[in-house]
């Protein structure tokens, strides 16, 4: 029993050591300056994806605005969210950005208890109280951008949608997305996936799944597959190079998020049509930016067309033939002309 | 008068496996023509296409050779709930193998990796005799906590990796019968009753196969013959249903739960090692996704034996490629096809003069044909939980007896006596 115990202090222990900070970035004094805390999503710095995002929006602030920052993130099973944004808050951090929904709980109660702190949470509208702003993004008007690319470059008429977790966030990107092919002809068939639904996260971190899906799409029709489906996006533009491989040439996959097409492998560069950008990076930035220019920002800041927030990538060069239809139904979003639905 | 002894006819002399085995094909061709009534009816192609076929074998693969693992495990008497943590290093140490010197060191990698930490489980409940689930579940732990750390040493800085994934693995080759693919797909795309049903289930086994998958496949007999048909194999059972009398006839204990813990994490391993190089092409964080603990489910259910831990797999991965792939559209389909396989067991049940289960069944046949028939698909939201729902349901109908070795999950003591 005695060596049970030991073998399950010992794992206890090892566990831990997974959950290491990110070197180098724990040091700062808040000298007047911008002392920022800023906890990530599970993984933090390094993830190649959301939080790599923030932490690109961070770094900038500190290049540009001076600030200082500690970087936390919590551990696997995320159960320790509340004390990391208390430590943050003990060790006299202001403002203090959440990055993820799943901050929320935890977030909500922190902030009603101290009030003297400003915060910022990402991804997260349910959260109003006078000390936390929201840092959201009109994801569905980026989805609506590629949704138009996508119908424009589909010979087939028929075009996918795979989500990584069927949650009111992904649902955005899907109904932005049906809603931009549709503009361009409302005929196009859209097939829509989901690889897992809450609460299981695991579609975010499942290519294999991704793959299946995008090739069931394929293999009924569909030439062009845009997924937001977080790190299971990377089978989906597999499925799209093994199309291409079989035979069927214009097949074409849409990335997230990030400008996918600077960070895939080779052969997926050939296929990734386009890009839906979220730019988390500049949210984080402009949030601190008012921040630090005497603005206490709370409620809803979000990130859209017009700010830059989102916006599609042009990198490949594959959609400069569509270019001036894309620039014309972003044009409507941001003179208003179109309103894009944020449900499905 | 002559006394006449009556003595109660002598049974035919048969090897019972072959009546398995031939119980087994029956009830395939069964359900196959049933598959194929249903996609006749309903028109949901994907049912026996032969992309759903291919993906199905993909997705079974690893929760199998997980499954296998868990086998060796408890056939030498050791409960191996850590094979979704040798799954995780089996991933992680493919991942690292195979980003520098391709896929096969891959392989290599996540079996070394898995059996690695085979060894630790032994370590713990052979030699120290740690309680075997927590000695397990403190691997679980590990695994995650662990591969993160090394990741973060070892990948992240280079090319494409992260602190929560590697650099990019080449796939591993594919592979298929040529020719077959044109002709097969041809007479699929006639949609005939049956005809196209068989042509997409064999454009499925045999077009564009990984290698690996062949040989993953291939293991599930070779673990038969190894566990029932060599001395190894008899000794290594022994050892799981009554080690005290093993001991005494001279079968080294000790070495053979050794070598079913190191073996089942092997498997496990190389269960992560095909994610890593037959789909995902990198470690990735959570990319097991519980698959060691479905493959320990469907080891159970398949009653300890990897006929049944194979049809285990396979069901889990038919029923998420079909939905994966065709979503809810094709899970409807899969109503009805309870319904009517229910309706058959029913019947069998009632032949049979078993008049609950019977009831049971016939109830359940028409609750699920009554669904079918009054709504028009599954809620979205309900489609991932497919693949649990089926597989459970039908290996607690079919497992109707579960035997598992006599002395797993105890702990032995080398001398002492029972």
């Amino acid at each position: 029993m005695r060596l049970a115990a030991f073998v399950a202090v010992g794992a206890m222990a090892l566990a831990a050591c997974g959950n290491t900070e990110d070197p180098g970035s724990a040091t700062s004094s808040s000298k007047g300056g911008l002392a920022v805390g800023l906890a990530y999503d599970i993984g933090g710095r390094g993830d190649k994806s959301f939080n790599d995002s923030a932490a690109n929006g961070l770094d900038k602030a500190k290049k540009e605005l001076g600030a200082t920052a500690e970087e936390v993130s919590p551990n696997q099973a995320g159960t320790d969210r509340a004390d990391k944004l208390k430590g943050l808050v003990d060790s006299k951090k202001n403002p203090v950005i959440a990055v993820g929904f799943k901050y929320a709980d935890d977030l909500k109660k922190v902030a009603a208890a101290n009030l003297g702190t400003n915060f910022a949470i990402v991804d997260d509208g349910s959260i109003q109280a006078p000390n936390v702003a929201n840092i959201l993004f009109a994801e569905e008007q980026g989805s609506y951008l590629v949704g138009v690319a996508a119908a424009l470059k589909s010979k087939a008429k028929h075009v996918g949608f795979v989500g990584g977790v069927q949650s009111p966030l992904i649902q955005k990107f899907q109904a932005g997305f049906q809603a931009g092919v549709k503009s361009v002809d409302p005929a196009i068939k859209v097939d829509v996936q989901y690889l897992t639904a809450p609460p299981d996260f695991g579609g975010f971190a499942a290519p294999a799944k991704g793959k299946v899906a995008a090739k069931g799409m394929i293999d009924s029709g569909a030439d062009v597959v845009y997924h937001a489906a977080g790190g299971s996006g990377s089978g989906v533009f597999d499925a799209v190079v093994e199309a291409r491989a079989a035979g069927k040439a214009g097949t074409w996959a849409i990335g997230v998020d990030q400008d996918q097409y600077l960070t895939a492998n080779d052969s997926q560069k050939k296929v990734i049509l386009t890009s839906m950008i979220k730019r988390v990076d500049v949210g984080v930035f402009d949030f601190l930016k008012k921040f630090k220019d005497g603005e206490k920002p709370s409620g809803p800041q979000v990130n859209d067309l017009k700010s830059g927030g989102v916006d599609y990538a042009t990198s490949g060069g594959y959609v400069d033939d569509i270019k001036d239809k894309i620039e014309a139904a972003k044009k409507d979003i941001i003179d208003g002309k179109v309103t894009v639905p944020a449900k499905p | 008068m002559t006394a006449v002894i009556e003595r109660p006819a002598a049974p035919p002399v048969r090897a019972p496996w072959r009546d398995r085995v031939r119980r087994a094909a029956i009830w395939a061709a069964l359900v196959f023509v049933t598959l194929a009534v249903v996609r006749q009816v309903t028109g949901a192609n994907a049912l026996t296409s032969a992309g759903t076929v291919n993906d199905a074998i993909g997705l079974a693969v690893p929760i199998g050779l997980a499954a296998l693992g868990g086998l060796f495990s408890e056939r030498a008497g050791v409960v191996n709930i850590g094979l979704e943590g040798m799954m995780i290093f089996g991933t992680w140490f493919a991942g690292w193998a195979g980003y520098q010197w391709g896929p096969w060191a891959a392989v290599l990698g996540g079996i070394a990796g898995g059996a690695l930490f085979g060894l630790v489980h032994a370590l713990a409940t052979v030699t120290f005799g740690v309680d075997h689930i927590i000695s397990g579940v403190a691997i679980n732990i590990i695994a995650v906590g662990a591969t993160r750390y090394l990741s973060s040493r070892f990948f992240l800085g280079r090319e494409d990796g992260g602190v929560n994934q590697s650099p990019s693995v080449p796939l591993i080759g594919r592979v298929g019968v040529p020719g077959a693919g044109g002709p097969l797909g041809t007479l699929e795309g006639k949609h005939w009753f049956l005809v196209s049903d068989l042509a997409g289930l064999l454009r499925g086994l045999f077009t564009d196969v990984s290698l690996l998958t062949i040989l993953a496949v291939l293991l599930v007999p070779a673990a038969f013959w190894l566990l029932w048909r060599t001395g190894f194999g008899l000794r290594l059972r022994s050892v799981g249903e009554s080690p005290v009398a093993a001991e005494s006839l001279g079968v080294p204990v000790y070495t053979m739960k050794y070598a079913g813990v190191v073996i089942s994490g092997a498997l496990a391993g190389l269960g992560g090692a095909f994610l890593v190089t037959v789909y995902d092409g990198k470690f990735l964080e959570n990319q097991t996704g519980g698959r060691g603990f479905i493959g320990l489910a469907a080891m159970i259910f398949g009653n300890w034996r990897p006929g049944g831990l194979a049809a285990g797999s396979a069901l889990f991965g038919y029923t998420d490629s079909l939905r994966l792939r065709e979503g809810s559209a094709a899970v409807h389909a899969l109503l009805l096809f309870a319904a009517i396989l229910l309706a058959i067991l029913a019947i069998r049940a009632g032949v049979t003069r078993r008049w609950i289960p019977a009831g049971a069944l016939a109830v359940a046949a028409v609750g699920f044909g009554v669904v079918f028939a009054v709504t028009d698909q599954v809620p979205a939201v309900l489609t991932p939980l497919v693949p649990y729902a089926v597989t459970l349901v039908v290996l607690a109908l079919a497992a109707k007896r579960l035997r598992m070795p006599a002395a797993d999950g105890l702990r032995y003591r080398k001398g002492e006596t029972g």
